[in-house]
């Protein structure tokens, strides 16, 4: 770590021998080896409790999803199952099958739907700017932060004259429009890094507004497009408010029918369970395949709920 | 340059269009197809945010003035009296009480554990990846997900309480979520631990960005550890511990979900009931629709209190 | 081939002017160059007639068709204009093969397959980058980079042909090797260009015409050899030429058929000609001289001035040398200096038929005795 830190300050050459002779008997640099040692022990050993904090509830979970019911009353609520069992799964899968469907369905295509106007939009407001254009995406931001509380019942009026309450209609109708917002910040703060000379030189070699956003901006942005895509994807799957109000007995979605299942008179947890974690499978699948873009979109001050 | 790039003006070409005496020529650069399509979806997504957010608020102000009750849009204009009859209910204090409760511990929680993790992991980790990972990992589950969990864990021979007796510390044991008087400080606890992570990468992410050279000369100056970071770093993280906060300040006047399913819509009784479960329950559980809208606008006008100025001083520095 | 016509431009930021009223003619096959500080104009004039900015004032014609008139709000898209345009980070498209960064403008067009080959392969050999067409932007230096935004520009066989400094990002021995090369592509292809720069050198040699602009304003156009021999204003002289052109402050005497410049600390008997000019009209006076132009001798010589060797610099070729006299520096360059060393008290002698007279309010050259060119 020494030699590290040494290479680096040379790089940078901040540093002469003097101060670094300083630097090395300073008390950072003169801690024992022991006291090193404990140190680091220490240091893990928070890591870790905090681990543990974090995954004690996800494994519980878990463990109970592959029990009995029998099995979980034995059994300590940390512990392993005795006789692990898929009971719990198939009974779950029985139960929200149609409405998993139902929300692979419409989450996909409002995310697909709020990504392409979101680029869309993104791009006019960094690319094609007007007078007007930094309101304008004051405005379509001041959406992200929209509590939908105040907006539910003109919503759910909306809705019902619309002829659409309860279908897929209304789903993607809604979540598409209320992600338009967000996917435009995602797409404008990277659009915003898109040199504008690449612009003009396209416009001077010949090309109008469709061919630059066709041929230069698409194919500039499949990194904001998997990090849009995820968090729309991400955002949708887990929406409960609009499930709640929209939809009926006729077009479920996953949310809804899994707290519809969970909230039984009796709760049978190992059933919950084994519901929550099927319900999470698309978007843990999502997460492990494109988590590392994710990131990047949480970084760009993403903000959920 | 900066102007040369403000300059390239669309709006100028909306102008021609208003103007009537336009050559041929003209007319074939508007019209052409290639500008017409990207303006048209632009135009349309205008057009329904227009509609979907800000007609729909005027409206559900327009609502809050009425005495609508019920599904049957019937209704005379009270103007202010659903506004009166608010100020006179204890449920609405009850609410936004547990609202600002609920954000005192939620918000300083989350930034502290959060910051104090990104510090931690910021120490030249080994398999500093895994832990991030693990850390971030209960903010990437759903809200629906996440509340069942920890209905599991706070429920009387829930998780929690077995642990307790694990280690012998059985008279510690609590009606995490059904006493009144704990419920909001378990949902609170429940929501921090979901979120810290969230807050851990912001930190970890803007303590990354800061310069190693400043970083080796407050060393070199003779800053090491804790005065390191309460000297150097943290000051230099101003701008992330904004954002957290207007973040977890933002969530925590509109959490719904997870409230609404761990504790069964906001029990026991209104014991955690923030104002968002509150405007939902009035609405659509007793059909008060004109008086939710009103609790409604006052809620959206706390938040636009809140954004307005964050927008304001993020873009204006652009 | 095209002449651009550029009448009454003006574009404006809130208050400020960038383009004051510019008038231009461009003739067909120019190199036509735009030379000033930075933020004086001329990038914006460039944009103008590249269609990407729209000035509130003014035409722009190329040949006989309008392409831009901010009164008539008409303003042709550029993309239409036939154009192209090399940008001074080059702007190659980051994500596709030079290949296909040189294709680019000709697949805007429609045109075959085959034809598209084949074009892009001859502009290649032209600029000796056949061997890259396969890379990507990201593998390429800088040389490489300006050749393949300079094969973009040329496969469209432009009405016109815009750069903006982009000879700027390159190092300097590059620098002088690309100079040789642009023209050379100039000459071979008889275009027009108009090129956008701030390095005097770049303008002095490449340049058929150059016209100088300053805060939105041209200060003049010329040739090369006019813009350095007969500056019509001061800013002209004080920016063209390194070093700069000396400038002495006096006013101007009359005295026994004979004319002075009066400089508080010595008179200098300026030639006969002179006589002509209004001593009353030009009061103050500012005489510039350029450096080549200024000799020294250790004896008094006829009209000399006394003086001090302040500092000798060696550039290698020539002596920079810098005079005190009477407080104020000027600057000789000279091929050989003799054993002068500093300190040392010599005498000046200006080149009277390289003097150039400027009144000092308007900043008009009065008077340019250039008897040689």
């Amino acid at each position: 770590m020494n030699s590290h830190k040494v290479n680096q300050i040379e790089k940078l050459g901040v540093v002469d021998d003097i101060k670094w002779e300083k630097l090395r008997k300073s008390k950072g640099f003169k801690l024992s080896k022991v006291k090193r040692l404990i140190k680091r022990v220490i240091l893990y050993a928070v890591l870790i409790v905090a681990v543990l904090i974090t995954i004690i509830p996800l494994w519980s979970g878990i463990m109970s999803a592959f029990k009995t019911q029998a099995d979980l009353s034995l059994t300590s609520p940390i512990a392993p199952p005795l006789i692990p069992t898929l009971e719990p799964f198939i009974y779950a899968w029985l139960e929200l099958q149609r409405p998993l469907i139902n929300s692979v369905l419409f989450t996909t295509i409002a995310t697909v739907i709020s990504c392409l106007l979101g680029s869309v939009c993104g791009f006019v407001l960094t690319k094609l700017k007007f007078k007007g254009s930094k309101t304008l995406f004051m405005l379509f931001t001041i959406g992200i932060f929209l509590p939908y509380q105040s907006i539910l019942v003109p919503l759910f009026i909306t809705i019902r004259n619309l002829g659409i309450y309860d279908t897929m209609w209304a789903m993607i109708l809604v979540h598409s429009v209320y992600g338009i917002p967000m996917t435009t910040l995602l797409f404008r703060s990277y659009y915003d890094s898109i040199p504008e000379s690449l612009i003009n030189a396209a416009k001077t070699d010949g090309a109008g507004v469709m061919a630059i956003y066709r041929r230069l901006i698409i194919p500039l942005s499949p990194l904001p497009f998997v990090v849009a895509g995820v968090f729309q994807f991400t955002s949708i799957w887990n929406d409960y408010l609009f499930a709640l109000i929209l939809t009926g007995a006729n077009f479920e979605p996953a949310s809804f029918a899994l707290s519809n299942m969970a909230g039984g008179t009796e709760t049978a947890w190992n059933n919950t369970m084994a519901g929550t974690f099927l319900y999470s499978l698309p978007v843990l699948l999502i997460f492990v395949l494109l988590g590392k873009y994710l990131m990047q979109g949480l970084m760009a001050g993403a903000i959920k709920g | 340059m900066e102007q040369v790039r403000n300059d390239i003006d669309i709006i100028e070409d909306f102008k021609f269009e208003e103007k009537r005496k336009i050559s041929k020529e003209i007319r074939k650069n508007i019209f052409s197809r290639d500008k017409l399509i990207i303006r048209l979806i632009f135009i349309t997504c205008c057009i329904l945010l227009a509609y979907f957010i800000y007609y729909f608020i005027v409206w559900n102000i327009f609502v809050s003035m009425t005495d609508w009750v019920g599904l049957i849009q019937t209704y005379d204009f009270v103007g202010l009296e659903n506004y009166f009859r608010m100020v006179n209910d204890p449920i609405f204090w009850i609410s936004l009480t547990n609202n600002l409760v609920f954000m005192l511990v939620f918000i300083p929680s989350s930034i502290i554990i959060g910051l104090f993790l990104a510090i931690l992991l910021d120490q030249k980790i080994r398999k500093e990846g895994v832990f991030r990972t693990i850390y971030l990992l209960p903010y990437a589950l759903s809200f629906i997900v996440t509340a069942y969990l920890w209905q599991w864990m706070f429920i009387e021979d829930g998780v929690i309480n077995f642990i307790l007796d694990m280690f012998g510390l059985g008279f510690l044991k609590m009606s995490w979520i059904s006493d009144p008087n704990i419920a909001l400080f378990s949902v609170s606890f429940a929501l921090v631990w979901q979120f810290s992570g969230y807050i851990m990468l912001i930190f970890l992410a803007a303590i990354r960005t800061i310069p190693k050279s400043h970083i080796m000369a407050a060393q070199i100056d003779g800053a090491s550890g804790f005065k390191l970071y309460t000297r150097v770093i943290i000051p230099q993280i101003k701008t992330s511990t904004f954002t957290a906060f207007v973040i977890l300040m933002i969530f925590s006047l509109k959490a719904f979900d997870f409230i609404w399913i761990l504790t069964d819509e906001g029990g026991p009784g209104w014991a955690t009931a923030i104002l968002p479960i509150t405007i939902f329950k009035v609405a659509f559980n007793s059909n008060y629709f004109a008086y939710s809208s009103a609790m409604a606008t006052t809620l959206l006008l706390i938040i636009m209190v809140i954004i307005i100025p964050y927008l304001y001083i993020t873009y204006r520095k652009r | 081939m095209t002449n651009v016509k550029i009448r009454n431009l003006v574009k404006k930021y809130g208050d400020i002017y960038a383009l004051n009223k510019i008038d231009l003619d461009i003739k067909d096959g120019e190199l036509f160059i735009l030379l000033g500080p930075s933020g004086c104009g001329k990038s914006t004039t460039l944009y103008s007639i590249a269609g990407l900015i729209k000035p509130q004032e003014g035409e722009i014609w190329f040949d006989e068709k309008l392409i831009t008139s901010a009164e008539k709000k008409y303003s042709e898209s550029p993309q239409d204009r036939n154009i192209a345009m090399v940008f001074q980070d080059y702007a190659i498209y980051p994500h596709m093969t030079v290949f296909k960064n040189i294709a680019f403008p000709l697949q805007i067009l429609n045109k075959h397959r085959e034809e598209i080959k084949k074009i892009v392969i001859d502009a290649a050999k032209s600029l000796g980058i056949e061997d890259l067409l396969e890379r990507k932007p990201k593998q390429l230096s800088g040389g490489q980079r300006q050749r393949v935004a300079l094969a973009r520009a040329i496969v469209r066989e432009p009405n016109v042909f815009l750069m903006d400094e982009p000879l700027s990002n390159l190092d300097a021995k590059l620098r002088v090797f690309a100079r040789a090369e642009l023209k050379r592509l100039h000459k071979r292809l008889g275009i027009t260009i108009i090129y956008v720069t701030h390095d005097q050198i770049e303008a002095l040699s490449m340049g058929t015409t150059i016209a100088i602009l300053n805060k939105g304003k041209i200060e003049q156009v010329g040739k090369p050899s006019e813009i350095y021999n007969f500056p019509k204003n001061l800013f002209v002289a004080g920016f063209i030429g390194s070093p700069p052109m000396n400038m002495l402050d006096g006013s101007l005497k009359k005295d026994n058929g004979n004319i002075y410049l009066d400089c508080g600390f010595t008179e200098y008997k300026l030639p006969n000609e002179l006589h002509k000019i209004n001593n009353e009209k030009h009061k103050e006076i500012v005489l510039g001289i350029r450096p080549e132009d200024v000799f020294i001798s250790r004896e008094i010589v006829n009209n000399s001035v006394r003086a001090i060797i302040d500092i000798i610099e060696s550039m290698g070729r020539e002596f920079e040398i810098h005079i005190d006299v009477g407080g104020k520096i000027l600057i000789s360059v000279l091929r050989k200096i003799e054993n002068f060393s500093i300190g040392d008290e010599i005498y000046l002698t200006f080149n009277d038929k390289k003097l150039h007279l400027f009144d000092k309010k308007t900043g008009e050259n009065i008077f340019a005795s250039n008897f040689n060119d």
